[in-house]
């Protein structure tokens, strides 16, 4: 994989891969197996977050992204149209929000509405290891994929990730002081200090 | 290697030394530091050992996007111990206060960067996930500056661009960058004095007194600890303390870039799911999921990018 391939996928992980660098991974899954096999992985732990399950298991659905890309002309950003024709193969899930209580607590799952445990259960990791630096690789995936750039769930947890910022920056500069050569300005990160 | 290419001199194998020579000077210059990184690990080494050295008091800005922070700073290195201060002039006004921090307390961050001078040949320290460029700096704060840029080596970890005061090695600037060299957030003295009284302090709102590593665990006790562990850090990360097993927190460094990770048993089912909050250059990750089949929230929070959180959080299972 070249490195502005790397670049571009290390991008995608990040959640911060604009149009030109989405054109260049799909341009390449054809040809590229390392590739594809971190875009699958990708996209089925997108799929297994948001809740949903896979719907053709053991479908590798970037030729058909790929397909769907290059019969199109001219139309929406490439982000849309990468995300159209998936929307007919996702299960239309009813994911309903999570509940933030009293801003701490997370509950209000029914479990027989809720349908992707089971795949997320059994599908973990996400990211992907490059072979520059690191050497310990942990890396498992599932047999299926389905691109879903965005977790349904996501204003909730995004709340909640905003809500554990506030709860726990503190804590983190703490050692963030201790451990980091500017002294007390991590402090400086902390929303609002506390006694 | 050597051991063995020992031995196959003594016992007079004349013809495979020079193969065996080749091969151990290619090896030798393939693990070999370049120069400049032994230049930038030297100015490291002399930036953390600064702050056991010089007493100063000056006005730091601390800036993410549009947001910029004014806060005063002291810091006073007397009889062993080191004592520091900083008061917000901005936002809140809090004041935070770490006094007799023992010099000889060491802890696991300055260690990395301090064993830029103690290298033995072979090792590079952080130079073996960071790569260095040392050049002049501008003047900061009216100070003479050395500017070291460095670069991760792989893509777990951010960059950083900083420049030292040339004489003491006090990191007098420093600049978070993300990818493309996109600066994320940036910290820097306006004003600065090598003095031991400092200016009159601002008056603060609120005072806290930072924490030292506290073997404190907060248990609920109404649930049985969950015992957990991280499987997978990135090269040069360390446990930055030794929490007890039950501890919610654990925090890790590579001498840089500091992260740290929570986790929370939670009284109800979750749906699976993550969260992701970005302030400068903090990532807050945080993560629904099943931990042994109970349900948990994780959340990695520090300065790295999102997928080395994501990947971190992946990687936790159940055990001590």
């Amino acid at each position: 994989m070249s490195d502005k391939m790397q670049e571009s996928l290390s991008a995608l992980l990040d959640d911060e891969a604009n149009e030109m660098e989405l054109q260049r991974l799909v341009s390449r899954l054809g040809d590229d197996p390392a590739l594809r096999q971190t875009w699958v992985r990708y996209n089925l732990v997108r799929a297994a977050l948001s809740g949903q399950h896979p719907a053709h298991p053991g479908l590798d659905i970037s030729a058909r992204v790929r397909e769907s890309i290059s019969s199109t002309p001219a139309g929406p950003a490439l982000g849309k149209r990468l995300l159209q024709p998936l929307a007919n193969l996702a299960v239309a899930a009813s994911v309903t929000a999570v509940v933030v209580f009293g801003g701490q607590q997370l509950a209000g799952i029914d479990s027989d509405n809720y349908s992707g445990q089971a795949v997320a259960g059994s599908v973990s990791p996400v990211g992907m290891v490059n072979s520059l630096g690191a050497t310990s690789v942990q890396a498992s995936y599932g047999t299926s994929s389905l691109p879903v750039l965005q977790p349904t769930t996501g204003t909730a947890y995004q709340e909640l990730a905003r809500q554990r910022l506030q709860k726990y920056m503190q804590e983190h500069a703490e050692h963030a002081a201790l451990n980091s050569p500017s002294g007390l300005v991590p402090f400086a990160r902390v929303p609002t200090i506390q006694e | 290697m050597r051991a063995i290419a020992h031995r196959l001199l003594r016992a007079g194998f004349y013809l495979v030394p020079g193969i065996l020579l080749s091969l151990l000077v290619a090896r030798a210059g393939a693990s070999a530091c370049p120069e400049d990184d032994r230049e930038a690990l030297a100015w490291l080494d002399k930036m953390s050992r600064s702050l056991n050295q010089v007493s100063y008091h000056g006005v730091v800005t601390f800036q993410r996007g549009d947001d910029l922070q004014a806060m005063q700073i002291s810091h006073t290195v007397a009889d062993g111990l080191a004592s520091e201060r900083l008061v917000e002039l901005t936002g809140q006004g809090a004041e935070v206060l770490r006094i007799d921090h023992p010099l000889e307390c060491i802890h696991p961050g300055h260690r990395l960067l301090r064993l830029g001078a103690e290298l033995q040949t072979d090792e590079c320290g952080l130079a073996d996930y960071y790569r260095f460029r040392v050049s002049d700096g501008e003047l900061v704060a009216g100070r003479r500056a050395v500017q070291v840029l460095i670069e991760p080596r792989d893509m777990y970890r951010f960059g950083y661009l900083m420049e030292l005061d040339r004489e003491t090695g006090l990191l007098l600037k420093s600049q978070i960058l993300g990818r493309g060299g996109k600066v994320l957030e940036k910290f820097q003295f306006a004003s600065l004095s090598f003095t031991q009284d400092g200016a009159t302090p601002a008056e603060a709102q609120l005072v806290h007194r930072a924490q030292h590593p506290h073997p404190a665990p907060e248990l609920d006790t109404d649930t049985v600890p969950l015992g957990w562990n991280v499987k997978w850090l990135p090269t040069g990360f360390t446990l930055t303390d030794l929490p007890p097993g039950a501890s919610q927190r654990r925090t890790y460094t590579d001498g840089l870039a500091v992260f740290s990770v929570f986790l929370e048993q939670l009284s109800q089912d979750i749906r699976p799911g993550e969260g992701v909050v970005r302030t400068g250059g903090t990532t807050s990750y945080t993560r629904g999921m099943h931990l042994a089949g109970r349900p948990v929230l994780v959340t990695v929070i520090g300065e790295v990018p999102l997928n080395t959180a994501r990947m971190v959080a992946d990687s936790i299972v159940e055990g001590h």
